[in-house]
């Protein structure tokens, strides 16, 4: 089960994750980041507050724009993960090429500087 | 033992109705001939009649058996073999008449027993018409019997058989006894001839044959009788055989019946072409039920569809539209030329009831439409929705020349009709579905054979280690993979990987990934290289968000060294016999296909690590760590360390075979495992 949320804070639009990421639901996400990149977003937020889970297909959605973002230089950041999620994101190296914070306040801070 | 040759009753029969009225012939002109010649001949009457019966008899065997024989004839064959008996019977009997015409006056005119052969002659003809004739009836009248029609024919024919010995009774004279039994015989026979079910099954034209057939009957009846009856005022026949209480209530019974069916069919004509209508309903209907065959078309159950609906409301035009991706299609278009079908559709798509029709709505199943059309030719329509699997698939329909021209049978009947091609057609799409995924399921058994045949059945070592590994997938295939090469006398290369998302395309990526391993083994790249060209060379093959995981490693023997590069793989666990501790090797690196460009050599690192005897190298994939019990807990990385320090003294395969059998225990009876899990473990024994 998963539930995209989408709110705008101070001009930034942070999508909340909530639940589970996987095979089955990880078109949800890319629909959204999708919209996202359609709506011309130039920075883009993930609560990952209430992620409990991500797999390997969820990963590959956030990958799959981490080229297209660098092109049109959006800003992603994720914040809020559980040790657990976050763990699955440096495994893999994403960690490496995606900003990844601890609180939503760390996260604006990097929206701000750009 | 011998056998008894089987007897032909019908040859039999006739054989002996032969020579019995042979004998007749003979017994009668004898005793003519005695007169004439005023001598006794001695021959009672009694025998005459004793003849005569048998003859009735024998003739009846034959009739019986022969009609028995052709039991698959239809109604109009029976009538007609009825009137060719007849017309036999008639005509010998004209023939006679003609015969007497020509001697005129001559002496052989009024030879008694020239006259007494011919009168025996037609005798034989009459019985033998009027016996065919009522057993033909009798299989008319059985038809669709019931209990209480047999046993009043059975009782008719006991009747019948008792009347042919009347004779002996009464002598042949016309009393009140005999007046009193023809009478009881006639009404009898009236109230069996009210048996006239098959008459409402003939088609029009088979009526009208029928009626000419039974006309025919009627006549060559009515001939024979009052020929018959010329003869019992003739004083040249000293036996009276025709005068015969059975052979005069036979003729009264088949001029009933014949009567009866020629009124009965006559005045059936007109509402014949309901009955031929509501029949080819119930044939239609039949067709319609049929499902379709697998591989058949539907249009054929829709063509069936169109012309049922046709007949049924004597429709003057009539089509199907079929909904594909939003576009109609025009099929079965029936007397209507393409022009004039868009002019009507247009006409009764913007005509009042029909207007209400929509593709979306969800109860069109049950919806009938039906109106006037402001048509110059045609007056009246009809739109009925095909609905297959509650989706509107489709609309017939149907045009009258006439204003208001379907009534509420012809809509029942059509909607009925609507209905079962509808039901045809999901059940046939439902089995060719069923054949369908039964060949996918066919497809991927083989597809797992294929894969699982891509992960080795033998691993590579030599003496100083052992290797175990295992494999499961949570779907038919999957995307999990490990495979060692030997590169030379002291040196092996391992590998396990595991590839994102899981199921087909998974498994697609693995069988890529094990190609690029036995490619690039054999130029002996360092493990830093191995992931470079590895994950250069999955950049133009693995789908845009599709990556794989993987872990490269060298093992020197003759060094005791392990050399490996992690590429966003679970990291390697270690066990080290010396401090007897469990570490995992917590190292950088970046899954393959992430990083699609030069810069992916900014995250690859090679590490090296020392073994010593008894130590282990215990490699797997996420399904282990993810697989979750029923509470959701997670196995994770302490559980996966406590059972292999828990068993570090087994061999390899043990190892392997406690992981899995921990992971079991720990997922409990009824869960599943949503993803799939491998083990490889190494166990250096030198």
């Amino acid at each position: 089960m998963l539930r995209i949320e989408k709110t705008i804070v101070q001009k930034s639009v942070i999508l909340q994750l909530i639940g589970e990421v996987d095979a089955s639901n990880s078109v949800e996400l890319d629909d959204a980041i999708q919209t996202l990149v359609q709506e011309d977003a130039k920075s883009i937020l993930v609560d990952g507050t209430g992620l409990e889970y991500i797999s390997s297909a969820g990963l590959g959605v956030f990958m799959s724009y981490l080229e297209e973002f660098e092109e049109k230089q959006i800003v992603l950041v994720i914040f809020g993960l559980s040790d657990k999620v976050q763990q699955v994101f440096h495994i893999l190296g994403l960690d490496q090429l995606i900003n990844i914070k601890e609180t939503k306040e760390e996260a604006l801070e990097v929206v701000y500087a750009k | 033992m011998f056998k008894i040759p089987s007897i032909n009753i019908g040859k039999i029969s006739l054989l002996v109705a032969i020579l019995t009225w042979l004998a007749l012939l003979f017994v009668d002109i004898s005793r003519i001939f005695a007169v004439l010649s005023q001598i006794d001949s001695g021959i009672s009457i009694e025998i005459s009649w004793i003849l005569e019966i048998s003859f009735f008899i024998m003739v009846y065997i034959f009739y019986n058996d022969s009609i028995q024989k052709s039991e698959n004839n239809n109604f109009l064959d029976m009538i007609w073999r009825g009137a060719t008996t007849g017309i036999l019977a008639t005509a010998v009997s004209l023939l006679i008449m003609f015969f007497y015409y020509l001697l005129g006056e001559s002496r052989l005119a009024t030879d008694p027993l020239l006259f007494n052969f011919f009168y025996h002659v037609n005798f034989a003809f009459i019985t033998l018409f009027l016996i065919s004739s009522t057993l033909l009836w009798r299989h008319l009248i059985l038809y669709q019997k019931n209990k209480k029609v047999v046993q009043q024919w059975q009782a008719f024919e006991i009747a019948l058989l008792i009347s042919m010995f009347f004779i002996f009774f009464n002598k042949n004279t016309l009393d009140y006894s005999f007046l009193f039994g023809l009478f009881f015989l006639l009404i009898f026979g009236t109230s069996l001839s009210a048996n006239l079910k098959w008459i409402p099954y003939l088609t029009f034209k088979e009526k009208w044959k029928s009626i000419l057939f039974l006309g025919i009957i009627l006549l060559c009846t009515s001939f024979l009788f009052f020929q018959l009856l010329s003869y019992s005022e003739s004083a040249d026949i000293l036996v009276n055989l025709t005068d015969n209480l059975f052979l005069l209530s036979l003729f009264g019974f088949v001029f009933i019946y014949s009567l009866f069916s020629f009124l009965v069919t006559f005045f059936n004509l007109p509402t014949s072409s309901v009955f031929e209508q509501k029949l080819l309903e119930v044939i239609n209907f039949q067709r319609l039920s049929q499902s379709i065959k697998p591989g058949e078309n539907e249009s054929q159950v829709l063509d069936i569809l169109v012309d049922s609906c046709m007949s049924a409301a004597y429709v003057d035009a009539a089509w199907l539209e079929l909904k594909q991706d939003h576009k109609s299609h025009f099929i079965h278009q029936r007397f209507v030329k393409n022009k004039e079908r868009r002019e009507l559709y247009e006409m009764i798509n913007m005509a009042k009831p029909f207007l209400e029709f929509n593709w979306q709505d969800q109860g069109n199943e049950r919806k009938v439409f039906y109106g006037k059309i402001p048509h110059p030719k045609f007056k009246s329509a009809m739109v009925i929705p095909l609905v297959v699997n509650k989706e509107t698939m489709g609309r017939i329909f149907l045009a009258k020349e006439v204003k208001d021209g379907f009534n509420k049978e012809m809509i029942n009947i059509i909607s009925t009709f609507v209905g079962q091609a509808c039901i045809s057609v999901e059940n046939s799409r439902l089995l060719n579905e069923a054949i369908k995924n039964e060949r996918y399921k066919e497809e991927l058994k083989i597809a797992q054979q294929v894969q699982r045949s891509l992960l080795p059945s033998q691993l590579n070592h030599d003496e100083t280690f052992e290797i175990f590994g295992f494999s499961e997938a949570a779907d038919e295939v999957g995307g999990d993979y490990y495979d060692t090469h030997q590169i030379d006398g002291h040196r092996f290369a391992v590998i396990i990987g595991d590839v994102s998302g899981k199921g087909t395309s998974a498994a697609f990526n693995m069988s890529q990934m094990k190609g690029i391993f036995h490619s690039l083994v054999q130029i002996d790249p360092s493990p830093g290289e191995f992931l470079i060209k590895a994950n250069t060379a999955l950049s133009k093959c693995l789908e845009k968000n599709h990556f794989i995981t993987t872990t490269y490693y060298i093992l020197d023997t003759k060094n005791k060294n392990i050399y490996f590069s992690r590429a966003g793989h679970c990291p390697t666990l270690f066990f080290d016999a010396s401090t007897d501790s469990c570490e995992f090797l917590r190292v950088g690196g970046m899954g393959l296909g992430i990083v699609r460009n030069k810069l992916y050599e900014n995250y690859v690192h090679e590490n090296e690590i020392h073994y010593e005897k008894d130590d282990l190298l215990v490699m797997y994939t996420d399904g282990i760590l993810e697989a979750k019990d029923g509470n959701g807990q997670e196995f994770g990385y302490d559980r996966l360390k406590a059972l292999v320090k828990a068993n570090h003294t087994q061999s390899a395969k043990i190892i392997n075979e406690k992981i899995i059998q921990g992971v079991f225990e720990f997922i409990g009876d009824n869960a599943i495992l949503d993803d799939d899990y491998s083990v490889m473990v190494i166990r250096f024994n030198q």
